[in-house]
């Protein structure tokens, strides 16, 4: 009961943290990195909150939100891997790619979400014509509706992974993955070396 | 008004749409500044339907457009013939998005967002933690350094966010009229070029950091082959990750990769998986 309660608590932390990702703000409250621990804390595994956070993170440096391009979801990875380690039960290593897979399998819902709002503009300036001129209530509209979606889709992926959690002989895949999890680091800061390697010699 | 401005731009991209991109948040937080210059209802409607049109910039310096335009229409509004000022705005936010977008995209995506990352791991190197490097390993550490390492890090980049976003309205309301009005605020290339040299400088850091570890972690303990191989894994990685950028590859191709073949050989074939601690 106090796992459910929990975990309905941490989609909707997670769903508001995700409005700072492109929304509201972008005070980067929404990476992986601040995501992982704080549901971790709230869950009560800090510890590996902070390095499935800090690990999605240096994966996710690779994207870059420019334009119309729609990266995977940070907050969406990690609080998916957060409580499938918490709620779900799985091992960490199991809990980090199934996070990898949720922060990429967010971005069609999140572009669909940006697709449906094209249709707003007529009716913003339909509304703006006929002298109502309160924008913001269409904006507050699309948080709302980000904030649902996003904290819709973490509490089924917590689902997902308890129901993951029940497969038998799941376990057998554990060594493998837990050995490719401790590889993460190491292709993370390659990541990290490569970002910056590439810029230092532009002008 | 402009405080006001500024405040709303930290939502201007609430109403992203394919159609229009910030158009909805651009209108959103231009609204204070047209409410003051149009009292009259009927004026105010054709501003804001005139800023409904398409508009996209990098959000940090959407400030300096937003500042600009509010300083053009403050202008047209007082002006002998306004539909001749009105006729050159579309050119000016334009130029002006486009060439902050730019500039933006460069500082804040490209330096400073990878740098956050970078600060959150130095802040925990500080601190005594290494578990972000040994996967498997169990340490007691306080919950303070947990956040404040990622907390180190969005202070530090919203430093710059919030600066520019303010700088951005006041400088662009203070020049507003020209496509290039406030982008010599700052020596944009040079900020640029110090920002890659630092994220450098903390990225060989932070790999030499690692590499010590793991050779101090394993140093005493482990014969010689084993350290050499438990310094090689890691350099395949570095290598891996090379190559499937040089053929276009995201980084989840060669996270798929890695997974795929230690299933194979730990859990298929039950080989003893190696381990980068004792």
């Amino acid at each position: 009961m106090l796992t459910a309660l929990r975990t309905i608590l941490s989609a909707v932390l997670a769903g508001l943290l995700g409005l700072d990702a492109v929304q509201a703000g972008q005070f980067l409250l929404s990476r992986p990195a601040f995501v992982g621990p704080a549901l971790g804390w709230l869950n009560g595994c800090p510890l590996e909150g902070a390095r499935l956070g800090i690990l999605l993170e240096l994966l996710y440096i690779d994207f870059i939100p420019v334009g119309g391009v729609v990266p995977p979801n940070g907050a969406a990875a990690a609080a998916a891997a957060v409580l499938a380690h918490s709620a779900g039960g799985l091992p960490p290593a199991l809990s980090f790619f199934i996070g990898l897979a949720a922060g990429a399998a967010y971005s069609p819902i999140e572009y669909r979400l940006r697709a449906a709002r094209s249709l707003w503009n007529t009716a913003v300036a339909e509304q703006v014509k006929a002298g109502d001129f309160n924008i913001g209530r269409w904006l507050a509209r699309a948080l709302l509706a980000e904030n649902a979606a996003l904290g819709f889709y973490v509490a089924c992926c917590a689902a997902l992974s308890a129901a993951l959690a029940l497969v038998p002989r799941l376990g057998s895949i554990y060594p493998g993955a837990d050995f490719a999890y401790s590889l993460m680091p190491w292709l993370g800061l390659s990541g990290l070396y490569f970002r910056f390697r590439t810029q230092v010699g532009k002008k | 008004m402009l405080f006001s401005m500024f405040l709303r731009s930290f939502f201007i991209q609430a109403g992203w749409n394919y159609e229009r991109f910030q158009n909805l948040g651009f209108v959103f937080a231009l609204a204070p500044a047209l409410r003051r210059i149009y009292p009259d209802r009927e004026k105010l409607k054709a501003a804001l339907l005139r800023h409904l049109e398409i508009f996209n910039t990098q959000p940090y310096m959407s400030g300096f457009v937003l500042g600009n335009i509010a300083a053009m229409e403050e202008r047209a509004s007082s002006a002998a013939d306004p539909a001749a000022e009105l006729a050159k705005m579309p050119g000016v936010k334009q130029a002006l998005a486009s060439s902050f977008a730019s500039i933006g995209d460069r500082i804040f995506w490209g330096r400073l967002k990878p740098m956050t990352a970078q600060i959150c791991l130095l802040v925990w190197a500080a601190g005594g933690f290494y578990g972000w490097l040994f996967t498997g390993l169990d340490e007691r550490v306080p919950l303070a350094l947990l956040l404040g390492g990622p907390l180190a890090g969005t202070v530090f980049y919203s430093a710059f966010a919030v600066y520019y976003r303010w700088k951005g309205v006041r400088r662009g309301f203070a020049c507003g009229g020209a496509a290039n009005c406030a982008l010599d605020t700052v020596n944009w290339p040079r900020l640029i070029r110090l920002l890659s040299i630092a994220g450098f400088l903390m990225s060989l850091a932070i790999v030499a950091l690692a590499f010590s570890l793991l050779i101090g972690v394993n140093g005493c303990a482990c014969g010689g082959w084993r350290l050499a191989l438990k310094a090689v894994v890691p350099v395949c990685v570095l290598a891996l990750h090379r190559l499937t950028r040089a053929f276009g590859r995201s980084v989840f191709f060669a996270a798929g990769a890695l997974l795929a073949v230690s299933i194979l050989l730990f859990s298929v074939f039950g080989l003893e998986p190696l381990k980068f601690y004792l």
